[in-house]
């Protein structure tokens, strides 16, 4: 059934287009160079994952996308929502767009709600203003997205206040309000960064369970290689602002080409294997944005590096039909064996 | 094992009041840790795992005297310490240090990484030499992969994970035997997580520390422990060695944790998915009667809720839950 879906998934146009996206934040010392002429494509109804470390761009993407980029920051490049120009739209545009075509899930709920409103006054509000309801018709409509998301006894919590509710509970409303216009596009900001294993685990499937039903694409930023293995279609590795590494998620599991990927995934500590007697790491720092090397900003990390990286970007270049690397080493993988 | 334990925590207690409000103010009791016992041999690597509101925070501030403890005892190496003076508390304080989560809200951002490590040194050992307070900063920032000539910098001026190995050389630098770290990786990124962790490994081999590892991802925890408590709700669930604790978890709160850890491994995230339970956390204000666990339990029986599970062993094994001799003759 799974594949057959897929098929019909992959034929489909995309719903969201970014075309060489670039995002520069001026600082007092200097330009920072956060995304780097990045092309993606989020298709209708798929979960794309889109994995990095700290200041690898994965989320200053989707706020640029979104037009929530801090004062200091400025985007340019393309985004095309079903075709729509979108990128630098104007305020007006991307506030209608954001209560109704694109939902927004932050990584912590409780700073993205008002603590001095109820949950029910900040849920109907969203319809009052975007769809014109009634406040009687918006509370009906917000009981019943309450009730989806599996908060019971939803008429009494809409009297609720954003602290009476736990992490778990807080990150239910906040799919239940980002469900209410029934976007197209959901993008989800570490959603479940703050929470519990145990929670996580059910906000996890609540998304999957979403995403069936009504068909909606998600886009799941996060520096956890396990919760994307979950959820995603497809998986988008960012190191510095550079798309580093793309492809459908077995594939980016199974048989990944970039050594940053490898990197990550052999540092990160599982339950599913033999406990080593020591952890694989990535050597080195983390990049710094203030510098825009003319080589792979992996380079200095890189156990493969030649001298070639250090002095030119690897393009962007197709292995398959779902699977992009930019990288200039040719050789095999030292996991490869593992890895396959 | 009492004989030889660097740390014996015993029957620990810890309740906050909690003052009603209104016409008719209803006073209760917040017990945050209950009951709690535990040792820590020399050289040992104890994790401590639990979901948030477990009581983890506060058993390591219990255990540094950095808040009341309300009833129990806290052993170093034999010398009782919730009855200590503040005076004769301050040469033992030296034997033990915390690495905090977050490095850079734990760093004071106007002292120079010098004066941040030399700080507990001024503290704790006022009579030391300035040259010989200077080479002890020099050799801890070598201990943990720094360098000297970076002594006055900044703490901004550093990621993240140099930021931790600040916090690491800052409690190592009064020499203790046990070292407490409270979630020190939790806010690291993956590839920096890992350098920290073996750093953590190799520290503990040179100069035979002790650790006391809480933190809430189980995968990290099995890689550094040697020995693994969980808690829930300020109760102790089950302590046992790593290798039987993740192999074969007694208690079903364990089971839960486990399960619910997810694999970074599409094919089996997919066929192996646990169905996630949907029920949440009781209020720690009005904990379930009997075994706190109850509530959440697969297993649970008119037992469980009459009676408070005493933590027993069981193969070795310290479990508290009625239905862990069932679960122990399973393969």
């Amino acid at each position: 059934m799974r594949s057959t879906r897929r098929t019909a998934e992959l034929t489909a146009a995309a719903l969201l287009e970014i075309r060489a996206l670039s995002v520069q934040f001026s600082t007092g010392d200097g330009p920072v160079y956060a995304v780097n002429d990045l092309d993606l494509q989020v298709r209708r109804g798929e979960v794309l994952g889109m994995v990095g470390e700290s200041g690898s761009g994965k989320s200053q993407t989707w706020l640029a996308v979104l037009g929530l980029l801090a004062k200091n920051g400025h985007a340019e490049g393309s985004v095309r929502l079903d075709g729509e120009e979108i990128l630098n739209a104007p305020s007006r545009t991307l506030t209608r767009l954001r209560g109704n075509r694109v939902g927004m899930i932050f990584q912590d709920p409780m700073t993205a709600m008002n603590p001095f409103l109820t949950v029910g006054r900040q849920m109907t509000e969203v319809l009052q203003w975007h769809r014109g309801l009634s406040r009687r018709a918006a509370e009906a409509r917000c009981i019943e997205a309450l009730t989806a998301v599996h908060i019971t006894d939803a008429a009494r919590r809409l009297q609720m206040y954003p602290h009476e509710f736990s992490g778990g509970m807080r990150q239910r409303v906040m799919i239940a309000t980002a469900l209410l216009t029934e976007p197209q596009l959901l993008i989800c900001d570490e959603p479940t960064t703050a929470l519990d294993v145990t929670v996580q685990a059910q906000i996890l499937a609540l998304l999957d369970e979403l995403r069936q039903r009504h068909g909606t694409a998600i886009v799941l930023i996060t520096h956890d290689l396990g919760v994307v293995a979950q959820l995603a279609d497809r998986v988008v590795v960012m190191y510095a602002g550079r798309q580093v590494e793309t492809a459908e998620v077995h594939t980016l599991y199974g048989a990944y080409r970039h050594p940053y990927t490898e990197g990550l995934l052999r540092s990160v500590p599982r339950l599913d294997e033999a406990r080593a007697e020591r952890l694989a790491t990535i050597p080195g720092r983390p990049p710094d944005l203030a510098q825009r090397p003319p080589g792979c900003p992996f380079a200095p990390r890189c156990a493969y590096a030649a001298p070639i990286c250090a002095q030119q970007m690897p393009p962007l270049v197709a292995l398959g039909p779902e699977h992009l690397r930019a990288c200039h080493y040719g050789g095999a993988l030292k996991s490869e064996a593992r890895g396959a | 094992m009492s004989a030889t334990a660097l740390l014996e925590v015993r029957d620990l207690a810890v309740h906050f009041p909690v003052r009603g409000r209104g016409w008719l103010p209803v006073h209760r009791t917040l017990r945050a840790v209950d009951e709690v016992s535990f040792a820590v041999r020399p050289g040992e690597v104890l994790g401590v795992v639990g979901e948030s509101g477990c009581g983890k925070s506060t058993l390591l501030r219990a255990i540094l005297r950095l808040i009341p403890v309300t009833a129990g005892s806290v052993r170093l190496s034999g010398v009782e310490l919730t009855t200590l003076e503040k005076a004769a508390l301050r040469p033992l304080r030296r034997r033990m240090q915390i690495v905090f989560q977050d490095p850079l809200a734990s760093l004071d951002p106007r002292m120079t990484v010098g004066e941040i490590i030399a700080e507990p040194l001024t503290a704790l050992l006022p009579g030391l030499a300035r040259a010989e307070r200077r080479q002890r900063v020099e050799r801890a920032l070598q201990q943990v992969g720094l360098l000297p000539a970076q002594i006055n910098r900044y703490p901004h001026e550093f990621s993240g994970g140099q930021a931790q190995r600040i916090g690491i050389a800052r409690a190592l630098v009064v020499e203790p035997q046990l070292l407490i770290c409270d979630e020190p990786v939790s806010a690291l990124d993956v590839s920096i997580k890992s350098q920290i962790i073996n750093l953590l490994l190799d520290l503990r081999a040179e100069q035979n520390l002790t650790y006391i590892f809480v933190a809430h991802d189980l995968a990290t925890v099995r890689h550094i422990a040697d020995r693994v408590m969980v808690l829930y709700l300020g109760r102790v669930m089950e302590i046992t060695d790593r290798d039987a604790l993740y192999a074969h978890p007694l208690h079903p709160y364990t089971r839960l944790l486990l399960a619910a850890v997810p694999i970074p491994d599409p094919v089996r995230a997919r066929t192996h998915r646990a169905p996630p339970g949907r029920d949440e956390l009781p209020s720690p204000l009005a904990l379930p009667s009997g075994c706190v666990f109850r509530t959440r339990c697969p297993l649970a029986t008119a037992r469980c809720a009459a009676e408070r599970p005493a933590l027993r062993v069981i193969d070795g094994r310290a479990v508290a839950c009625h239905h862990a001799d069932a679960a122990a003759g399973q393969p």
